[in-house]
């Protein structure tokens, strides 16, 4: 009980403090700015952004043709002549004579040219609408049915392109039970009116603005039918715009909570929270509860707000764990405001890129399902995810997010807060306090394991960017930035170890240091491996992470020598050999995957 | 003023940021945000251009076909993209949900003269990145199809759009203006926004760190002080914009007008420097000044973004060398408003 009432109290004060200052100072031009920016974004809807003005120049000899081009902002028209643009040729990207379009063939002339196809299409279409019979100018209509595919994760998981028939002889048949599908009926279940209001919605759908608008208020009027020229892609990217509307109040709570921590360094306010009789755990928890409740709040309106389900909320959960214990690290380890900036600036984007990439592939890839945002796409499309789906995309969040605490914690104290060594040493000065002096050996070990959540995040990170580049490069990328970034990670502990003793550790220190890193490696891979990431490893990729599951002797093996190239680096010529070392180790990783791939071990 | 006060402010602040190395954080940052860029347009020129990504995949697609012959089975059998098959409807959605057909068609037998319309209703595998290629690629097939009905039924059209003749569609040209309407503008602006966040650490961690008063005590003033870091952030401006563009051009993306871009962008970031700055001093407080200022960044950019000739318009138009004398103007719009900055910044040193 006392525990709970001193994070209470703790939380109030934060509370009282940051609002405090707050309302003082920053509500009354925030809500102006609010209101400045609903201002501005409705005059931005309604006249459109204007980035790409006049990048083309078209010359036209035709009043009405000069008007389809005038309309669109891109396009920077002339109109003269036919002989006297035809002699200019050369100075414009399009010329129009006679009804006859010439484009230079330059990259620029292509795309001038593509813009006008689409210009003319949506000239054409408004003359059509205009038309007195709807029927003669729209003959033909397209209703299209969405149906739930009973294949999943398997069939793309392995690399196969579902539905492709490249090299299939048979036509295709089903393998399963049909059920029967009615006929659907020739005529089309909408009255002339409400058509038309379709159409003239899809004539200014192309503004991107009025697209996202739509998304967000959900009004479509007649689903899933539409003329030829409507029948676009239906974008998933709409979805994942609503994924940055939830990551970015995220980001500027977690903003404040880094601030707030950082503050407490500068002004040295938190002695005297130190100094009370609370333990490091306890003033970290009362600090960060506030910052939690007003992420958990924010969510819930804006839940409620787009009226998607409640259960958004659960996958949201672990990425606010984590985003506030790296807050509060990043509070912790700068120096200086600049390097707050660069650091969470830099944090953010890379975690936006791990959210954000993976949900690109909802539906198409078991990858995506590493995000826990992908989760919040398929609750937002009301499709619901099951308790698997949610422990394989949040387990590695929650794991980061614990282990970062833990750091923060254990480093919870007057030295550690109040020191002014650059921003690498006190990274490396936070390792070493969370590894223990009695028992070096048993801490490294422990350390390995919890380093590998990190591992699996940053190659996962690796995978899902090199996944669009043609074949042979994206593997052999992937096995570089694979093994390079495991090294990296393998030799942190083992760096630590060495900068505590210098080129004096003994040699068998040294190796006992290796073999427990080298233990704790292989048993955190097994253990995550296991528990969750069975689907991946069926496809090539997943091989090549994780290829060390089949045989245990060959990894374990592989780690010890590669820290042991590091190691002996280390001892032989001091930290310079530190780089060289990991470089060696890299390549010897690389050189044992890509024998693994080639299928000569194991 | 004194000139030589102000330069030792700027060795001071630039000495700080190559000690602390962060400087090359925000430049990987940068370049994360151009791979991230890449990422994207990989993705959406697959999505609105399938003949881009037919240079990677050059997969047929199965497509059930149900219901009674009309011109679009021809048109579908013709294209290279589709394998039709004549299927009974219900074993064709049976085998579509198995993803063994990747699209199915039903098509009625309304006769094209007829005044009803012709209802095709097509059957997809929801929410997927592959239906979304096989729509692109059908548009093309019922738009032709579309052609032929209307051309049946042309007697009954008062009025026929101005008729034009478009050369067949050449590949390439899909990237243009992605990467010179909103790359090129993105990558020269981002040093701007990042400069403009480093004033506010630099001014507010004076009034924070209380090392104001130290400085101030020796011969520099305070407003030399401000000019100097305010300088100094607008130093690394055109460094880091010239070497983004040095960069695309070696990545076979030739950049116009470089030292006209470079003008541009040091002037525009001058503004929002200096509105980074008069909030780091009226709050003289990290997080409320970084607030502030980022919310108000958002309104201005989205403002700017929506005034025709804005000067990141302007510099899509630069780089791509469409624009005429009339940037000049526009530079020395902004030029003025920076002036007009600056005075404020300079009334608000006053006291020191």
């Amino acid at each position: 009980m006392g525990a709970i009432s001193s994070i209470l109290t703790i939380a109030r004060w934060e509370v009282g403090r940051s609002l405090a200052a707050m309302s003082r100072n920053v509500l009354p031009v925030s809500g102006v700015l609010l209101l400045a920016l609903v201002l501005v974004s409705g005059f931005a809807a309604q006249g459109g952004v204007h980035l790409q003005d006049g990048i083309y120049r078209a010359g036209v000899d035709d009043p009405e043709h000069y008007a389809i081009l005038a309309a669109d902002g891109r396009f920077d028209v002339d109109l003269a002549g036919g002989d006297v643009l035809l002699r200019q040729r050369e100075s414009y990207d399009l010329v129009v004579v006679a009804g006859e379009v010439l484009s230079r063939d330059t990259e620029k002339g292509r795309a001038a040219l593509q813009a006008l196809e689409r210009d003319y299409d949506r000239y054409a279409a408004s003359v059509y609408m205009q038309q007195e019979d709807l029927f003669a100018a729209y003959p033909l209509w397209v209703e299209r049915e969405y149906v739930e595919s009973e294949l999943s994760f398997p069939a793309t998981a392995g690399g196969r392109i579902p539905g492709a028939s490249s090299g299939r002889e048979r036509d295709p048949a089903p393998e399963w039970a049909v059920v029967e599908v009615p006929a659907p009926p020739p005529t089309l279940g909408f009255t002339e009116a409400e058509l038309r209001s379709e159409l003239a919605r899809g004539a200014t759908a192309d503004d991107s603005f009025e697209r996202y608008t739509q998304v967000l208020s959900r009004d479509r009027t007649l689903e899933g039918c539409t003329i030829p020229a409507l029948v676009s892609p239906s974008l998933p990217f709409d979805t994942i715009v609503l994924v940055f509307v939830f990551i970015f109040p995220l980001y500027f709570v977690s903003q404040f909570c880094m601030m707030s921590v950082m503050n407490e360094r500068v002004e040295r306010k938190g002695e005297v929270l130190l100094s009370a009789p609370l333990r490091p755990s306890q003033i970290v928890a009362g600090k960060l509860l506030p910052y939690l409740l007003a992420m958990i709040l924010v969510s819930l309106a804006l839940i409620l707000a787009l009226g998607a389900p409640l259960s958004v909320l659960l996958p949201l959960l672990p990425v606010m764990l984590l985003f506030l214990a790296s807050a509060l690290l990043i509070g912790m380890l700068s120096r200086s405001f600049k390097e707050l900036s660069f650091v969470s600036i830099f944090f953010s984007t890379i975690a936006t890129a791990y959210i954000f990439f993976p949900t690109v592939f909802a539906h198409v890839h078991a990858i995506s399902l590493i995000s826990p945002l992908t989760l919040v796409v398929l609750g937002l499309q009301g499709e619901g995810f099951g308790p698997a789906d949610y422990f394989y995309a949040t387990a590695l969040f929650y794991l980061t997010g614990a282990a970062l605490l833990y750091v923060g914690v254990a480093n919870f104290h007057e030295e550690r807060l109040f020191g002014q060594s650059g921003f690498l040493s006190r990274a490396r000065e936070f390792v070493d306090s969370s590894l223990s002096r009695e028992r070096p050996l048993a801490s490294l070990l422990l350390l390995n394991i919890l380093l590998i959540p990190f591992v699996f995040m940053v190659q996962m990170m690796e995978l899902v960017l090199f996944f669009n580049l043609p074949m042979p490069l994206s593997l052999l990328l992937l096995i570089l930035c694979a093994a390079f970034t495991e090294e990296v990670a393998k030799s942190i502990g083992l760096y630590t170890l060495f900068r505590r003793e210098g080129c004096g550790t003994p040699v068998n220190t040294l190796l006992l240091a290796c073999i427990a890193t080298a233990l704790g490696f292989l048993a955190g891979e097994k253990l995550l491996l296991f528990a969750m990431l069975a689907q991946i490893t069926h496809s090539i990729f997943g091989s090549i992470l994780f290829s060390s599951l089949q045989v245990l002797w060959w990894p374990l093996l592989l780690h010890l020598t590669a820290t042991g190239i590091v190691a002996i680096a280390l001892k032989f010529t001091g930290t310079r050999g530190y780089i060289p070392g990991i470089l060696l180790a890299t390549a010897v990783h690389s050189l044992y995957n890509l024998r693994l791939i080639a299928g000569w071990i194991g | 003023m004194n000139g030589n006060h102000v330069w030792i402010i700027v060795r001071k602040e630039l000495r700080g940021l190559y000690s602390e190395k962060t400087i090359i954080l925000a430049i990987f940052l940068q370049l994360f945000v151009a791979m991230f860029s890449a990422f994207l347009m990989v993705g959406l020129t697959a999505m609105y251009d399938p003949a881009a990504i037919s240079r990677f995949s050059t997969a047929e697609y199965g497509v059930g076909y149900a219901g009674s012959d009309s011109a679009l089975l021809e048109y579908l059998e013709e294209s290279p993209d589709f394998r039709v098959y004549r299927m009974d409807l219900s074993e064709a959605v049976a085998s579509l949900k198995e993803r063994k057909v990747s699209a199915v068609l039903y098509v009625p037998d309304t006769p094209p003269q007829s005044d009803d319309p012709v209802k095709v209703t097509l059957y997809l595998i929801q929410n997927d990145l592959q239906t979304a290629v096989i729509e692109t690629k059908l548009r093309d097939v019922l738009v032709k199809f579309e052609d032929d009905l209307r051309a049946a039924r042309a007697d009954r059209l008062d009025t026929r759009p101005a008729e034009l003749h478009l050369p067949p569609a050449r590949p390439g040209g899909g990237f243009f203006e992605f990467v010179y309407g909103l790359l090129v503008p993105l990558l020269v602006f981002l040093p701007a926004i990042v400069a403009s966040a480093l004033v506010i650490d630099l001014i507010t961690e004076e009034f924070q760190y209380r090392t104001l008063e130290t400085l101030v005590s020796t011969p520099i003033s305070f407003r030399e002080i401000v000019a100097g870091k305010i300088l100094a952030c607008e130093l690394l401006v055109p460094l880091q914009g010239g070497a983004w563009l040095l960069l695309l051009s070696a990545n076979g993306i030739p950049v116009l007008h470089v030292p006209e871009i470079l003008l541009h962008a040091s002037a525009a970031s001058l503004i929002l420097i200096l509105l980074a700055a008069i909030a780091a001093l009226h709050y003289r407080e990290r997080s409320d000044a970084q607030f502030v200022f980022s919310a108000a960044l958002v309104v201005v950019l989205l403002l700017v973004l929506a005034l025709p000739g804005n000067p990141l318009a302007i510099l899509a138009r630069l780089a791509v060398g469409a624009a005429g004398a009339e940037h000049w103007l526009s530079l020395a719009v902004l030029l003025l408003c920076s002036g007009a900055l600056a005075a404020i910044v300079h009334h608000r040193t006053r006291s020191g």
